[in-house]
């Protein structure tokens, strides 16, 4: 039973400073979903003896088959505080004591990190979740470090604390040293990408923003808690005690003394949270789990905890599950941290603003992002789609950022290639409808203000993936999402039976729409292709396409790997190309672009539409680019925001900003497909070094000079020792030292290295991390587990691009010139590479 | 003895079949193969009314084959006549420069037949031919390619007090840039620019620059079909008046005129005036005796 109506939620939408909105992120298997699912009981959607199987938010069947999360999913909850006199701890003054959170579960394994993008970008804080026993994982850094970037604050719950006292029998020191090392490494990653709009944003056990607890069992709690409890039974100052229960500090019972050192007169003093904390949680496990039934009564009167008649003859683990739950609800805990540590809107988009929106930051829609202003101007994201009932039908996901959004609301949809004053990716249309999504149910709601998260019908037609939506003629877009994962596997698809083709067409089309990173095209073959972040995401994606969106049986290729193209050295010569009427020469030549630079480009801290002159700074700061030549980068490409760079050399060349278009669009064509396999191109510096041009502009329009520079682009990379880069991963294996040796057997074979290789304290578990050249990971998992009698489990997310080794792609013998043939091949282009006099005229 | 043979450009005149010269004709009838360059300005009649009076089949030449297969019109020229057909002059325009530098490369012989030229023939406006200066050309302008160098060179022009004449855009058979920079090529429809249409393009220029080169009082006359007997028609006027006058079918020019504008120039322009009155208070005012 629901517990709370449509109309209380909407009430309480108004008032933005009780407003959470927030991602559960956290290592693929760390229990976020079961996690969600005590939040989930506790505003009443499923009964509570479900709680931890449920999995509220896997909507899927596919999702509850594998136990993993695949999609992000909503879920609006109501919550009040347990005690009123809390509300003054909160940063920013409120005095009513009820609340909204948004909350949104979003998938753990590294394939999926584009839901966790697009979640993030609604949201403002994230409850990131760390398993005791794992500790800090490769995917729990990734979506951290892509939070901090977000400037979204975390709060953590070091979770399945039930297992490290269960299965690993620890004692209570050594749970908190475990606790100290987790909370350590977290704090490393936040360190690292301190931000300072953001602030100080590392958890720290005594401030409340660390939770400890177990999602299966439904338990959990925080320093802060305990501090509550106690100073009501000592009289003492709740914060002062909060202090005193985390850290070296100790209490002496012979003088009724706190203290620093861990001796008294020679006998060892228990720390505070040992004897505090950690005591009454391990004296309920002993006393259930050892079957002690006299000692479970009174123990249970000590901590005040009553129990239903049938609940008293449960025993065991069922016993201790109800008691831990009655002791230690693990919502009460989670709801407390997250509203009183985690930002309003209010507060968060103060410091998001710049980092949202790519306008001025003085502009109307600017200054009503930054108040949260629901009477202000609408900026309105969309982040993700998500797919209705109605086949091939999608609401559009996202967060108001400012003003107030209604059904029949005439609204401008701004696509991610939206450019303010142009009507390129621009649709004015009304909103159909707007919504509440909640899990598996969705709620029609009338309208919604700013700071809040909604679902939207009938803008899925006007939208590919994502945008902005806004009632100003002047908006600039809201960011386009940066993702950490990129779509370098690929597969082919087609139909079996012909009649079916446009039914691929069709499904393709909703594919690409429902998920946030898969890619589909078709190539110059005629082949569908689509393109994910991995073998699991693929298999998804493929099975959504031919069960769902298609609904036709399909023929799948094998996944073959993206490449792309680069160059190694500068060009031996000056590429020269005419056009076709023999007036126009361009002279340009090829050099490596730094990786560095390429790095930044990708990751967005270089981009098309930075100021040009904070940008030459930055190249010639940190990257050791002459200043001239960094103010006059003409473009990035392909698709305007690759990492190949267009340089303007030149000195005094009439009429040069008339042909710049032009060279523009031929350099966009040329970087999409290289000369080498047509792949795109990577890491590559053009620089134009000279122009002639006919004196009158009908001769050098763009039918003269976008092929020209295409060829001259292609010599010139030929003539730059060119090269071919293959994707690799970086894979994190946990294994128990028994089976070590196999892993490295595997890894070999598959031309992937071990860089790095930690034990787990406390644990027999190792920690491998090793680079996996993407090409060689298919079936990777399953020979891997053979290996090593399913003990090892590998987790592979896209880390970098490197030249595939064994000589020019040029040269048919070598392993990249083979794999130069077979792209070509397979793309039904002519097996030879074209040599630079293709594209080469001479003076 | 036999003359040697070789490719003839055989300028084609302005109006229509008949403008040809009687030795170009000859040349015609005699060549083994007949191109007809049908992109940098065509003739209002079309193809087979210039087969049925030269009685010789034509092959149409657009700007691909001229410009990236011209070995397929040079084939054999040294064994046979080749004639390239160009509407006007061979070489009032620079395009033609780069066949007859192949053909040098290629040791065959060229020789080439003048005829009337919309350089020539816009004398029929009554500006005085003495008085131009630089001609330029104007494009269609799209939203992100608006080249504007050419004010740069009527300024120069009027700086003089020179006239100025601008040749206007043809697009007979362009590709797609959009498709063309994704590497496919897709043909569009043919578009012919007017005289009113470059006016509307030259005040906006003039929006942007500021400097009165365009002002929409300058005077200029506009020509449409020129040589082409009854069908030419001259229409004179400010550039704002001209924006707004319909000249009819293609192909259209536009001089604008220096302020040496001569009496006599003035005298004869004054005719085909859309607005008499204030064109002779204009040309008193701005143009009378300040050359």
């Amino acid at each position: 039973m629901v517990n709370f109506t449509v109309e209380e939620i909407r009430g309480l939408m108004d008032n933005p400073a009780n407003i959470r909105n927030m991602s559960v992120i956290a290592h693929v298997d760390h229990g976020k979903s079961t996690l969600t699912d005590s939040l989930v009981q506790r505003a009443g959607i499923i009964s509570a003896a479900k709680a931890g199987e449920a999995r509220f938010t896997d909507t899927r069947p596919d999702e509850q088959e594998r136990g993993v999360t695949i999609k992000s999913t909503a879920i609006s909850l109501y919550a009040t505080l347990k005690d009123a006199e809390d509300l003054k701890d909160i940063p920013v003054k409120t005095d009513k004591n009820d609340f909204l959170v948004n909350l949104i579960d979003s998938p753990g394994h590294v394939d999926f990190s584009s839901e966790v993008t697009a979640a993030l970008r609604v949201t403002d804080g994230a409850l990131v979740v760390v398993d005791t026993v794992e500790g800090v994982c490769v995917q729990t850094e990734t979506v951290l470090r892509q939070a901090l970037g977000e400037r979204i604050k975390p709060v953590v719950i070091i979770n399945k604390v039930d297992r490290a006292l269960l299965e690993l029998q620890v004692t209570k020191e050594d749970l908190y040293q475990n606790f100290s090392r987790v909370i350590e490494s977290v704090n490393v990653v936040i360190a690292t990408y301190f931000d300072k709009a953001l602030g100080d944003v590392q958890v720290y056990p005594d401030k409340g923003t660390i939770c400890f607890g177990s999602g299966l069992h439904g338990w959990a709690f925080t320093i802060r808690q305990f501090a509550a409890r106690y100073s009501k039974k000592f009289g003492v100052d709740k914060n002062k005690l909060m202090e005193r229960l985390w850290g070296d500090n100790y209490f002496n019972p012979a003088t009724k003394k706190w203290t620093k050192s861990s001796q008294h007169e020679g006998k060892e003093l228990e720390r505070s949270f040992n004897s505090f904390i950690l005591d009454p949680i391990f004296r309920i496990f002993g006393a259930v789990m050892n079957f002690k039934k006299d000692e479970i009564p009174k123990l249970l009167e000590k901590l005040e905890i009553k129990l239903s008649g049938d609940e008293k003859d449960l025993e065991g683990k069922q016993l201790l599950k109800v008691v831990m739950r009655k002791f230690l609800p693990a919502a009460d805990a989670l709801l407390e941290m997250m509203i009183l540590h985690l930002p309003s809107p209010i507060t968060a988009q103060k410091y998001r603003m710049e980092t949202l929106y790519e306008g001025p930051p003085d502009d109307e829609a600017a200054i009503a992002i930054r108040d949260c202003d629901a009477k202000g101007t609408l900026m309105l994201y969309v982040s993700k789609m998500v797919p209705t009932s109605d086949k091939g039908r999608f609401y559009a996901f996202g967060r108001v950022f400012s003003g107030t959004v209604r059904s029949g609301l005439k609204v401008r949809i701004q696509g991610p290639n939206y450019t303010p004053g142009k009507k390129e990716d621009l649709f004015v249309k009304a909103i159909q409808r707007t919504i509440l999504m909640m899990g598996r149910n969705i709620e029609p709601i009338e309208d919604v203000p700013a700071g809040n998260i909604l679902g939207l019908v009938g803008i899925d037609q006007f939208l590919l993936k994502s945008g902005t939506l806004t009632t100003s003629e002047t908006a600039h877009n809201l960011k386009v999402m940066k993702f950490s994962v990129s779509p370098v596997v690929q597969r082919s698809v087609e139909v079996k039976n012909a009649n079916d083709l446009p039914k691929l067409v069709e499904g393709l089309k909703r594919l690409s729409k429902s998920d946030p990173c898969v890619l589909t095209y078709i190539a110059e073959t005629g082949e569908h292709v689509v393109a994910g972040a991995g073998e699991l995401h693929l298999e998804i994606c493929l099975k959504d396409l031919e069960e769902d969106h298609a609904g036709v049986p399909l023929r799948i290729s094998d996944p073959v790997v993206g490449y792309r193209e680069t160059v190694q050295e500068e060009s031996s010569m000056t590429a020269l190309s005419k056009s076709p009427n023999k007036h126009n020469r361009l002279y340009l030549k090829a050099q490596p672009l730094d990786e560095d630079v390429a790095k930044d480009i990708e990751a967005g801290r270089i981009g098309p539409r930075d100021d040009f002159k904070a940008r030459a700074r930055i190249l010639a700061d940190e990257h050791g680019w002459d200043v001239t030549d960094a103010r006059k980068i003409w473009c990035f490409g392909p698709d305007t925001t690759g990492a190949n760079l267009l340089v303007d050399q030149t000195k005094a060349v009439q009429y040069l900003n008339e042909i710049k278009d032009s060279v523009v669009s031929g350099f966009q064509w040329a970087t999409k497909e290289g000369p080498v396999a047509e792949e795109p191109m990577r890491s590559i510096r053009f620089n134009i070094l000279d122009v002639t041009l006919h004196a009158d502009a009908i001769h050098r329009g763009g039918g003269q000079i976008i092929p020209t520079a295409r060829r001259a682009l292609y010599a010139a990379t030929l003539l730059a020792s060119p090269g071919i880069q293959e994707p690799v991963y970086l894979c994190e294996i946990q294994v128990p030292e028994q089976a070590m040796g196999g892993i490295y057997g595997v890894l070999t074979r598959r031309r992937g290295h071990v860089f790095e290789e930690n034990q787990r304290p406390g644990t027999p578990l190792f920690n491998v991390k090793s680079y996996l050249p993407v090409n060689e990971s298919f079936g990777f998992t399953a020979d891997l587990r053979s290996h090593t009698a399913g003990q090892a489990f590998p987790q592979m997310v896209f880390d970098h691009w490197q030249v595939l080794p064994g000589g020019s792609p040029l040269d048919k013998t070598t392993k990249p010139g083979q794999v130069v043939e077979e792209t070509r091949k397979r793309k039904g282009i002519k097996p030879d590479v074209p040599g630079y006099e293709n594209y080469y005229d001479k003076l | 003895m036999k003359a040697a043979n070789m490719l003839y450009i055989v300028g084609l005149g302005l109006a229509d079949e008949k403008d040809v010269t009687v030795k170009g004709l000859e040349i015609i009838r005699k060549a083994s193969r007949i191109y007809l360059e049908a992109y940098t300005a065509i003739l209002p009649v079309d193809k087979e009314r210039l087969e049925a009076y030269y009685d010789r089949p034509i092959t149409i030449a657009d700007r691909e084959m001229v410009e990236s297969s011209s070995d397929t019109i040079l084939e054999n020229a040294d064994k046979e006549d080749v004639a390239f057909l160009v509407v006007g002059d061979p070489f009032s325009a620079t395009t033609h420069t780069d066949l007859l530098l192949r053909a040098r490369k290629l040791s065959i012989p060229t020789q080439s037949i003048p005829n009337a030229s919309i350089l020539t023939a816009v004398g029929a406006t009554g500006l005085s031919l003495y008085t131009f200066g630089q001609t330029v050309s104007i494009v269609f302008f799209t939203d992100d390619w608006r080249p504007s160098s050419f004010y740069d060179k009527i300024a120069e022009n009027a700086s003089l007090g020179l006239h100025t004449l601008l040749l206007l855009d043809i697009k007979v058979k362009e590709p797609n840039l959009q498709q063309l920079a994704r590497g496919k090529i897709v043909y569009e429809p043919p578009r012919y620019m007017t005289v009113a249409q470059c006016c509307i393009q030259l005040l906006e220029v003039e929006e942007e620059r500021k400097q009165g080169i365009c002002a929409a009082e300058k005077l200029a006359v506009g020509i449409a079909r020129a040589g082409g007997g009854e069908a030419q028609k001259i229409v004179a006027g400010t550039l704002e008046e001209l924006a707004k006058a319909d000249l009819g079918k293609p192909l259209h020019s536009v001089a604008l005129c220096g302020h040496r504008m001569h009496e006599m120039e003035w005298e004869f322009v004054r005719e085909y005036a859309v607005d008499q009155g204030k064109f002779d208070e204009i040309w008193k005012r701005e143009y009378a005796r300040k050359g």
